[in-house]
């Protein structure tokens, strides 16, 4: 009696928590589908809505074995293709699915190093990786103008090699939270001033607007290969950190908690960190430093299921895309016909809602 | 276990002036360190060094000294929270540095003196982390471990919080609750560094009680650090009491606390009463 009464209980409890992950994920995808229909609708070559609708769910398209050979290999679109199709699809598509990669990809870093470093203020670029991909950007750009095409290469081996710094300057016989954050800091204001200082040995205006673009984050004149660039680390990285949430949830506990119930903390927090790298350099790779998603996303899906990560981390997955895609409709058309990176616009609306925090909370020690 | 089994594998022990009169114990050892030196990177001297320390088996055995005594530290070295720079740590004979770091924590707990406790969590969910060591990498939850959960749940006496989200809890009944995750864990052996300290009489009453009862009822060794002597002495089987990182007595309470211990090792000039239970009055702090 007792226990069944009580397993109803818990029942009904689970889900409340599972229903406000349910209806995040399902506004999220909501959100995300219309953002992605008004993105590859508009334009300076605006297609109408019924037209785009057309193109979207053509089967001669979407069954087209040319069609997916040319997103997946990089060969020419057949042509085929009417001109409305062939702007949905090699032009305007490409950046949808790269907003919602790098929409999962900060996203779930964000959530990784706010375990990792319990502090729940903490983003993806905490240890170093924008300093060290800004600074490879920087140096890319002064040193060989010409070869824009090793720029993601550049931005994401930059961001490892920060971490490793990051790490081992960090390293005492073993790492803890504080000692990360504070060697993360040391490198980031270190590679930023040298990065600040590169600016000014770039010669033309639209060399800084390109560096600008990739301090910032951008996601103009993005193609499918910059897609296929991006599929296969996610694709690597966010089922083991799904099936990794339990761990994290131990590493939220504290370290000597999470020592005394037989995590090798050490092992867990370098693998995971190294793991949430790799997802922030995916993202950095294929558009730059964009800001304020990793740390928002997280926050915002903790304050709606509780710091569960198996929660947490799925919420993130959903939560990610659809704040990127709809920033990157604002970055795209809200000015047309100029541009802005992505980056400025999450900032615009990442600040806000660390505001509308703010006077929820009454104050940030709470957290 | 005969007496003279346990002084000859004791030689160590008795040899040392640690422990002069030769205690009358059932008990077997449980923990066994020897000439152990702990210490912290970037200190040069260590802040333990001592030369032998017994935990017995199947007893309660409580750390005393004041602070910076090495209480702590020497807690963490024996859960291998530290590494010690030189000296052994054996647990049923074996040394602590050979066990896997699950199968170390299957075979002694530690409840330590902080701990964070997320939100948006609740008690079941926590206490249910205790059974971490007992999981494979993708592993859920077990019928076992769903029957160890119920049994921590209940010897700790907090079946009425189980579904509340331990963010809204007082600080007693966390401490309660990070107990009870421990317990979960299914340890022969557990450790405590200061359990009851910044909780209400109340709750340091049900901690110690809790403890207690896990020491009767199921045979734990427990190994607890107390701020407290009075407490100390009421309620362990067994005291070690530290000065400056060295044990300077061993034994039974009433043995190791007298007035010559308060003032050696406390600075404390006190009248020490043994009636039904120890009584410490302290007089006033010597220079």
């Amino acid at each position: 009696m007792d226990v069944s009464s009580r397993s109803v209980k818990a029942y009904a409890r689970l889900d409340s928590r599972d229903r406000r992950l349910a209806s995040l994920v399902v506004g999220s995808v909501v959100v995300a589908f219309v953002a992605a229909f008004v993105q590859v609708s508009q334009g300076s070559y605006p297609t109408p809505f019924g037209t785009t609708f057309d193109v979207l769910t053509d089967p001669r398209i979407l069954f087209d074995a040319d069609v997916w050979a040319a997103i997946l290999t990089g060969s020419d679109f057949p042509d085929r293709l009417s001109r409305s199709a062939v702007i949905v699809w090699s032009l305007r598509m490409p950046r949808v699915f790269i907003a919602a990669l790098v929409g999962v990809n900060l996203s779930i870093s964000g959530a990784v190093f706010q375990a990792v470093t319990r502090n729940e203020l903490a983003s993806p670029y905490i240890l170093g990786v924008s300093g060290g991909a800004g600074l490879a950007v920087l140096v890319t750009l002064v040193f060989f103008a010409g070869a824009s095409y090793v720029l993601p290469f550049a931005a994401a081996i930059g961001g490892l090699v920060a971490f490793a710094i990051v790490y081992a300057i960090a390293w005492q016989g073993g790492t803890n939270p504080v000692r990360l954050v504070l060697a993360g800091v040391v490198v980031a204001t270190v590679f930023q001033s040298l990065q600040t200082g590169l600016f000014y040995f770039l010669d033309s205006t639209a060399v800084v607007k390109t560096a600008i673009a990739w301090t910032t984050g951008s996601l103009t004149g993005v193609g499918w290969s910059q897609f296929r660039l991006a599929i296969v680390p996610t694709l690597l990285v966010v089922p083991i950190l799904l099936l990794a949430s339990r761990h994290l949830n131990v590493l939220l506990l504290g370290e000597e908690t999470a020592r005394s119930l037989g995590m090798p903390v050490e092992y867990v927090r370098f693998g995971l960190s190294a793991l949430a790298i790799l997802a922030a350099a995916t993202a950095v790779a294929v558009a730059g430093l964009v800001g304020f998603v990793g740390l928002v996303v997280p926050h915002a899906v903790r304050t709606a299921v509780g710091s569960d990560y198996r929660r947490l981390v799925l919420g993130s997955l959903f939560l990610g895309p659809a704040l990127v895609l709809v920033a990157d409709v604002v970055a795209r058309l809200a000015l047309m016909p100029i541009q802005i990176p992505v980056g400025i616009v999450t900032g615009v609306i990442g600040g806000p809602y660390f505001l509308y925090l703010m006077r929820r909370h009454g104050d940030f020690s709470e957290f | 276990m005969s007496h003279t089994d346990t002084t000859t594998e004791t030689t160590d022990r008795t040899e040392t002036a640690d422990d002069p009169r030769g205690h009358d114990s059932d008990s077997e050892q449980k923990i066994h360190a020897t000439d152990l030196r702990v210490g912290y990177p970037g200190l040069e001297e260590p802040v333990v060094d001592t030369e032998t320390l017994v935990v017995p088996e199947g007893e309660v055995t409580a750390l005393v000294g004041p602070n910076g005594s090495g209480k702590s530290t020497l807690l963490k070295a024996l859960a291998r929270h530290l590494d010690a720079e030189t000296g052994d740590v054996l647990i049923d004979g074996r040394e602590i540095a050979e066990f896997g770091s699950k199968e170390f924590a299957r075979e002694l707990g530690m409840l330590s003196q902080h701990g964070a406790t997320p939100d948006g969590i609740t008690v079941e969910e926590l206490v249910g982390h205790g059974r971490y060591p007992y999981k494979g990498f993708l592993e859920g939850q077990t019928e076992d471990d769903r029957e160890a959960i119920e049994r921590a749940i209940s010897l700790s006496g907090i079946e009425h919080l189980r579904e509340k989200d331990v963010s809204s809890l007082s600080g007693g009944q966390r401490q309660l609750v990070r107990i009870a995750m421990a317990l979960a864990q299914e340890t022969d052996t557990l450790l405590l560094d200061e359990p009851t300290t910044y909780l209400d009489l109340r709750h340091q009453l049900q901690v110690m009680e809790v403890i207690r009862t896990l020491n009767e009822e199921r045979g734990v060794t427990v190994c607890i650090v107390l701020h407290d002597l009075t407490q100390a002495a009421r309620f362990a089987d067994y005291l070690v009491a530290l000065r400056d990182g060295d044990i300077y007595d061993w034994g039974r309470p009433e043995d190791v606390v007298t007035e010559a211990l308060l003032a050696e090792v406390f600075g404390v000039e006190a009248v020490v009463e043994y009636g039904a239970e120890p009584r410490i009055v302290p007089k006033r702090a010597l220079e």
